[in-house]
């Protein structure tokens, strides 16, 4: 297989304009099973209650603000080391998506902390890192629109995106390094210490959550691949 | 507070923060193409 021959925005354009619409169906369907195995038949929590059911979506929503972080780091990398338009419109297309989920995990950490905790918000390491990780997804967009050449902006984001990896593993590892208010993950390659209904309804969430993040880049990446590539003949072509 | 308002604050505010989402989407696109369809009108002119 070529993969060149995806590389070529003409080509992505109308792959991603066919599966965009496939992954929205997927996120929809198991974003629908998922609450309802969420809201409706897990278990109350013996500890937290009722409001524990904000992890269905705080914990894939965490998830996904780190995932869609990575691979905008890849693209930025592939941007830099072949100087490919396509990685660039990518990391640019997976920002305002990975930065809208970082701002629903600090937000709806909050709205978890609140009764757990006794606070909205503290300058714990976990939650402060995710906050520098918001910060970095918006300086990357910041960056990307600064300059007048898109190119050099993509160059600039890139190189950003790279640099700012590093906070992921602090994230990861924030509640083993340091001795934090947030909890430890329930789930981990080794197990779950989680009731089964629950950790379904988690997974079928952040399976939700991926497929809406693919099927938004792709959508995005297409607008990205018009505004650019909007005097060449198959553009122009297009009704 | 009751955890119904804990509840409705994360999942309201998510619901928004996705219909937010799309409907970006759906303005950069339609802006994309109003650009091209511009330019296009241009070159007719011309």
């Amino acid at each position: 297989m070529n993969f060149y021959f995806f590389a070529s925005p003409a080509t992505f354009f109308r792959l991603a304009g066919a599966m965009a619409p496939m992954f929205f169906v997927l996120a929809a369907i198991s974003g629908a099973v998922g609450l309802y195995l969420g809201l409706v038949v897990a278990p109350t929590d013996a500890q937290q209650g009722e409001v524990y059911r904000v992890i269905f979506i705080h914990v894939p929503a965490a998830w996904m603000s780190m995932f869609i972080y990575f691979v905008m780091a890849c693209y930025g990398g592939m941007t830099l080391a072949f100087n490919t338009r396509l990685a660039a419109m990518m990391a640019r297309a997976l920002a305002p998506t990975g930065a809208m989920f970082t701002f629903v995990a600090l937000w709806t950490g909050a709205f978890w902390g609140r009764p757990t905790w006794g606070a909205y918000w503290v300058w714990d390491a976990r939650l402060t890192s995710e906050l520098v990780l918001l910060f970095l997804y918006g300086g990357f967009i910041a960056l990307a629109n600064a300059f007048e050449d898109p190119r050099r902006g993509d160059r600039a984001a890139a190189l950003l995106a790279l640099i700012g990896v590093v906070n992921l593993p602090i994230i990861y590892f924030s509640v083993q390094w340091w001795n934090t208010l947030h909890q430890g993950s329930s789930v981990s390659f080794k197990g779950t210490s989680m009731h089964v209904t629950m950790l379904w309804g988690m997974l079928l969430m952040a399976f939700s959550f991926w497929m809406y993040a693919a099927g938004a880049a792709l959508v995005r990446c297409r607008t990205l691949i018009l505004d650019r590539e909007r005097r060449t003949r198959w553009v122009r072509a297009l009704s | 507070m009751d955890h119904q308002f804990y509840l409705w604050m994360s999942y309201g505010a998510t619901a928004l923060a996705l219909a937010a989402e799309i409907v970006a989407l759906r303005v950069g696109r339609a802006r994309a193409r109003s650009h091209i369809e511009s330019e296009r009108g241009l070159e007719e002119q011309d």
